[in-house]
Parts: C-alpha cells; sequence; structure tokens
C-alpha cells in the first residue's frame, strides 16, 4: 500500500513539474514578452507604464531564458503569483477569495447531477433485460450548448415567468433580510446556474451509471441473488448498485475540469462573482499575471482531484490492492 | 488483407445505416455540409439566389424584425437578415469541426502510434505528456491561447486541435499495444521492413478503425466549443458571421428578440447531436455485443 501511494504522489509531484513547464512555455511562446502584450491598448485601458517596468523586473524579462525559467519556478512552488495588473493586489489573494462562491455553485452542480444520475441509473436498472439505445439520448442531452441553455433558461424562468432572478448572488437589499430569507434569496440565485453548469455532468454521470448497472447485473452472483429469491429492486439496491458504484468513483477526477471550464460560461452570463468570472474580467483586461495564476491554479486542482481519485478507488477496490501487493 | 478490410468497411456502413436515427443524422450532417460549401450561391445580394440578402447587409430601417414573409428567421440589431447569417455562420462550424478534429486525429495518431509502438521511456513521456494536457480544464487553456495570440479562425482551429488529440492519442497507444504483438507485424518486421514501415504501412490500418469512429465526437465537440469561445467574443472575430458569435449579441436582446437566441443555437445543438449521434451509430456497429 505504501509503495503504491508513495509511486502515485511521485507521478503526481512530476505531472506538477509538467504544469509548469507547460505554463511557462504558454507565455513564452507569445511574440513580444507578456508584460508588452499587457501593454497593448486591450479592452479596458491600458495598464500604467511604472507597473510594467516593475513587472519587467520581477519576472527577470531582461535576462536569457533559462534564468526566466528558474526563476519562474522558485516564484510558484513558493506560491507566490505576483501582482495583478489591475489593482496591484497579490493574485493569490485575489483568487482565494472567489474560491468559495465557485465551490459552492460546483458543489451544487455536482451533488444534484450525481443524485439524480444515481436515482436514473437504479430506476432503469433491470436484472431481467439488458437496455440497448440509452447511449444516444444522453449524447443528446450533452450536445446542448451550455451557455445557450443559459440564455433559454433566462429568457423562460427570469424574464417570461418573472420567478427566479436573472442573474447575480444575491437581491438588492440582502442584508436587510432575516437569516432564513437571506439563506432562501441565495438558493434562488443559485437554481439557473447550477442547473446550467450540471446537466451535462447529469448526462455524463448518468451514461455511466446506466451502463455499469447493466454490466454489473449480468454477474453470476446477481444470478445467485436472485435465485435465492431477492426481488428485482432489492437485487439492484443492495447487490449490483455496491458494484457499479466503484467505476464512478474514477468520474468525479473527470468531472472536476469540467465543473471548472463550465464554471468560466456559467458565472460570466449569471455574473457569479467567482474564479470563472475573475478569469473572464482578467482576459479582457489582460491582466497577465491573473491570467497566468488562475491556469495553474486550476490545472493543479484537476490534478488534485484525480490523484484523490485515484486513492478512493485503492479504497473501494480490493481487486487493485491485491494486484499491487503482487 | 485490403479485400478483407473493404469488406469490413463494407459490413460495417450496412450495419450502421439499419439504425433509423443514424440515418437521419447522417443525411442532417450532410444537408448542413452542401449549404456550408455553397453558402455564397445560397444566400447573397446577387440575383437569382434562393436567400436575396448578403450576411453582412446592414439595412437599419429593418432592424429587429420578428420572422415573417420578407425575412423568414427575422433580423438582427444591425437590420441584416438571420437566415443569411446562419447559413454563412455554418462555414465557420463546418471548417473549425472538420479540420480541428484533422488536426487532432493527426498529432493523436503520431504520438499514440510512437507510444505504443516504442512502449518503454517513449510510452513514458508520451503517457506524462497526455497527463498533463488534460490537468488543464480545457476552457482555461483555450481562452488563454485564443486570448494571448491574435484571435482569427485558425487560431481557434490550431489551439482546439492541439489541445484535444489526447484521447485519439490514448485509442490508438492501446490498439498498437494490440496489434503490434500479432503475426504480421513479426512477419513485416522479419522481413526487413524499417520502423516507419512497420508502424505506418502494416500497423496503421489495423489500429485506425476505433479512432476514426471517435473523430465523429470530436467534431461536435469542436463545434460546441468553438461556439462557447465566439460567444465569449474569444473565437471568431466580429463581423464574420458564426453561430456563436450571433448569440454573444442576442444576449442584449433576450426580452424583445426571442428568435435571435433561438434559431442559432438550435442549429449548434441539432448539428452536434447529429455528429454524437453518428458516432454513437458507428460504435455500436463496431460493438460485436451489439450484432444481432
Amino acid at each position: 500500500m505504501i509503495s503504491y501511494l508513495s509511486r502515485r504522489v511521485v507521478h503526481a509531484l512530476l505531472t506538477l513539474f509538467g504544469i509548469l513547464t507547460f505554463a511557462f512555455v504558454l507565455i513564452h511562446a507569445v511574440p513580444g514578452d507578456p508584460v508588452s502584450f499587457a501593454a497593448h491598448t486591450g479592452r479596458s485601458r491600458a495598464v500604467p507604464r511604472e507597473v510594467l517596468e516593475a513587472a519587467r523586473r520581477e519576472y527577470h524579462l531582461d535576462e536569457p531564458i533559462a534564468i526566466q525559467y528558474v526563476s519562474w519556478m522558485r516564484r510558484m512552488v513558493s506560491l507566490d503569483l505576483g501582482r495583478s495588473f489591475v489593482d496591484q493586489r497579490p493574485v493569490y489573494e485575489k483568487i482565494a477569495e472567489k474560491v468559495p462562491n465557485t465551490f459552492f455553485l460546483n458543489l451544487a452542480a455536482f451533488l444534484g447531477a450525481s443524485v439524480l444520475a444515481l436515482a436514473m441509473g437504479i430506476a432503469s436498472a433491470s436484472p431481467l433485460q439488458r437496455s440497448r439505445r440509452r447511449g444516444v439520448s444522453f449524447s443528446i442531452l450533452y450536445s446542448l450548448p451550455n451557455f445557450w441553455v443559459a440564455l433559454l433558461l433566462i429568457e423562460v424562468a427570469a424574464v417570461r415567468f418573472d420567478i427566479l432572478p436573472l442573474y447575480g448572488m444575491v437581491s438588492d437589499g440582502h442584508d436587510e433580510l432575516s437569516t432564513a430569507a437571506q439563506l432562501v434569496d441565495r438558493l434562488r440565485h443559485l437554481i439557473l446556474p447550477a442547473v446550467t453548469l450540471g446537466y451535462a455532468q447529469f448526462a455524463l454521470f448518468a451514461r455511466f451509471a446506466v451502463t455499469s448497472l447493466d454490466e454489473v447485473i449480468t454477474k453470476d452472483y446477481i444470478v445467485t441473488a436472485r435465485a435465492k429469491g431477492v426481488s428485482s429492486r432489492g437485487v439492484v439496491v443492495r447487490h449490483a448498485l455496491r458494484n457499479a458504484m466503484i467505476p464512478l468513483v474514477s468520474l468525479l477526477g473527470l468531472a472536476v475540469p469540467l465543473l471548472l471550464s463550465g464554471s468560466v460560461i456559467v458565472e460570466q452570463i449569471f455574473q457569479w462573482d467567482g474564479i470563472g468570472s475573475l478569469y473572464f474580467q482578467s482576459l479582457l483586461a489582460r491582466d497577465y499575471p491573473t491570467i497566468m495564476g488562475l491556469t495553474v491554479i486550476t490545472a493543479v486542482v484537476t490534478l488534485l482531484a484525480s490523484l484523490v481519485t485515484d486513492l478512493l478507488y485503492f479504497l473501494v477496490d480490493p481487486r487493485i490492492r491485491i494486484e499491487e501487493g503482487r | 488483407m485490403k479485400a478483407t478490410a473493404l469488406e469490413e468497411g463494407a459490413g460495417l456502413l450496412a450495419r450502421f445505416g439499419r439504425d433509423r436515427l443514424s440515418r437521419a443524422a447522417a443525411c442532417f450532417i450532410l444537408l448542413v455540409s452542401v449549404i456550408a460549401l455553397f453558402a455564397p450561391l445560397i444566400a447573397g445580394s446577387h440575383p437569382h439566389a434562393p436567400v436575396g440578402y448578403g450576411p453582412d447587409d446592414i439595412s437599419l430601417p429593418d432592424r429587429l424584425q420578428p420572422p415573417g414573409a420578407k425575412h423568414w428567421l427575422g433580423t438582427d440589431e444591425l437590420g441584416r437578415d438571420l437566415l443569411s447569417r446562419v447559413i454563412h455562420g455554418s462555414r465557420v462550424s463546418m471548417t473549425v469541426g472538420s479540420t480541428a478534429t484533422l488536426i487532432s486525429l493527426f498529432v493523436g495518431t503520431l504520438f499514440g502510434a510512437l507510444a505504443g509502438f516504442y512502449r518503454g521511456v517513449v510510452d513514458t513521456l508520451i503517457s506524462r505528456l497526455i497527463e498533463i494536457v488534460l490537468c488543464f480544464p480545457f476552457i482555461f487553456l483555450l481562452l488563454a491561447i485564443t486570448a494571448l495570440y491574435r484571435p482569427s479562425l485558425w487560431t481557434v482551429v490550431l489551439a482546439l486541435g492541439l489541445t484535444s488529440w489526447t484521447t485519439e492519442a490514448r485509442i490508438i497507444r492501446g490498439e498498437f499495444l494490440r496489434v503490434r504483438e500479432m503475426e504480421f507485424a513479426e512477419a513485416a518486421r522479419a522481413s526487413g521492413a524499417g520502423d516507419l514501415r512497420v508502424i505506418f504501412r502494416h500497423l496503421l490500418p489495423h489500429a485506425v478503425g476505433p479512432v476514426l469512429v471517435f473523430a465523429s465526437f470530436g467534431v461536435a465537440s469542436a463545434i460546441l466549443t468553438e461556439s462557447a469561445l465566439s460567444f465569449l467574443g474569444f473565437g471568431i472575430p466580429l463581423p464574420t458571421a458564426s453561430w456563436g458569435g450571433i448569440l454573444s449579441t442576442a444576449d442584449d436582446h433576450l426580452t424583445s428578440a426571442w428568435w435571435l437566441p433561438l434559431f442559432p443555437g438550435l442549429l449548434i445543438f441539432l448539428t452536434a447531436a447529429a455528429f454524437n449521434v453518428v458516432g454513437e451509430g458507428f460504435r455500436r456497429a463496431l460493438d460485436p455485443t451489439f450484432r444481432e
């Protein structure tokens, strides 16, 4: 067990090194240097000259590329993401304060999608017949562009019927409400963004749940359980589900980068004050330290999620432990 | 060998064609391709064009007209004919979808073949590279690339192609690990063929089937991602008509002009769904457990 864990952690460290190098190459392949990129008149006002000069010194841009690379690595490892060109605040701080908002939005989408998908898997799995065509209906669901779904949801729920708020995280006058009313207000604002973010996850999870249950249901131990008189529903819930859950664990690692990608679009449309919105504003302002900081941090979060997934897999599936022990 | 490959292909097509939904999806893709190819003839301000407006013909008196006899799908905020813009927008989606997929097929096949054929250090290096690329949430990476470089159709195509090859590489790698052990591979090596000849001439034809099927899913996701980038303003620069670009302006007119968000979005959805359905159809046709 220890050898498996340490090997996995060493792999993750190598990948982390690769991520940082990849980001470095990405910036330095840009024509001109990253600071002069910020000086181009972007869509918002230009960055002051003093800030650019300070940044040029900080990033050692006048020195050879090898020194730039070493200093980039050193700064990244010590979690120094530099200062924003827009307001000169540390990038790390700017990102940290947006994390909770994005986290709750993603958590709501993730929980909603997985609960619905599992329920659907259980409802449709039957030890008596295998499904043939279900894959198609799910692929139709994730052919829907999420920004279009967001526009339609806004059009129907917020504009035509006016039952949910159009955008933002709280209403005007939120602070004067009672605690319970504040909670309701927040939840009402959460619904549309979470649905937009969650439906594609639901399609992915439901597809996995259905195929995974379908596969388990043909196994001998299911036949045995049926033969000893367990009801059709009981077989699915008590015997099949546990084993079908194992491959579902791997979805956790897949879901994180998808949710983060979705956050950029969803937060932008619903003006949700999280890291997706921050990323988008940084792109418009050409705030290069924040852009690179967020690119690196989201990649590291994805890496951590895949590491956790592998460890979970190790815990829930005894077969892996035995194979590793050999 | 060639004849059996052809027969296999014909059998695959026959099994694919048995499914009505797959046939309908394939026909829809064909229709959109023909429209995209002949867009300037179908919609333009020249006489004889079935749709008599160019995609950029501004007419302020006709702004935000609902669908009607004159403008079948209505007009946008500058009085441009939505049908004409949507027809021309199909060229962007189809070009990006097909060329980005070709690039990722090429890169993925190359890396996957090298990893599966040489194994060892080459395999380790390429597998690490795949893992690194997969760690970047794709929208973050794509937005960074299109924002750092000058946005254009080809920036989008290259960014999409160079970030989405990982699945292809994994599929090809797996197939190569399988076919490299087969007797004909041994025979080719024994008869003195060099590595490159063995890889591309002998092994690739046997390994490429699953990845070609997967390409259909690749086109769907490239079309969806391009439209998202264009919607966010980091894809195809305006005034070029693209489905995602039309939707980004529709955002400002949600309350007054329902046709602006509805039609381009519906087209993105139908086109992506058609490619996904075709992919599913081929996957089923290839999967022996689904054969009747």
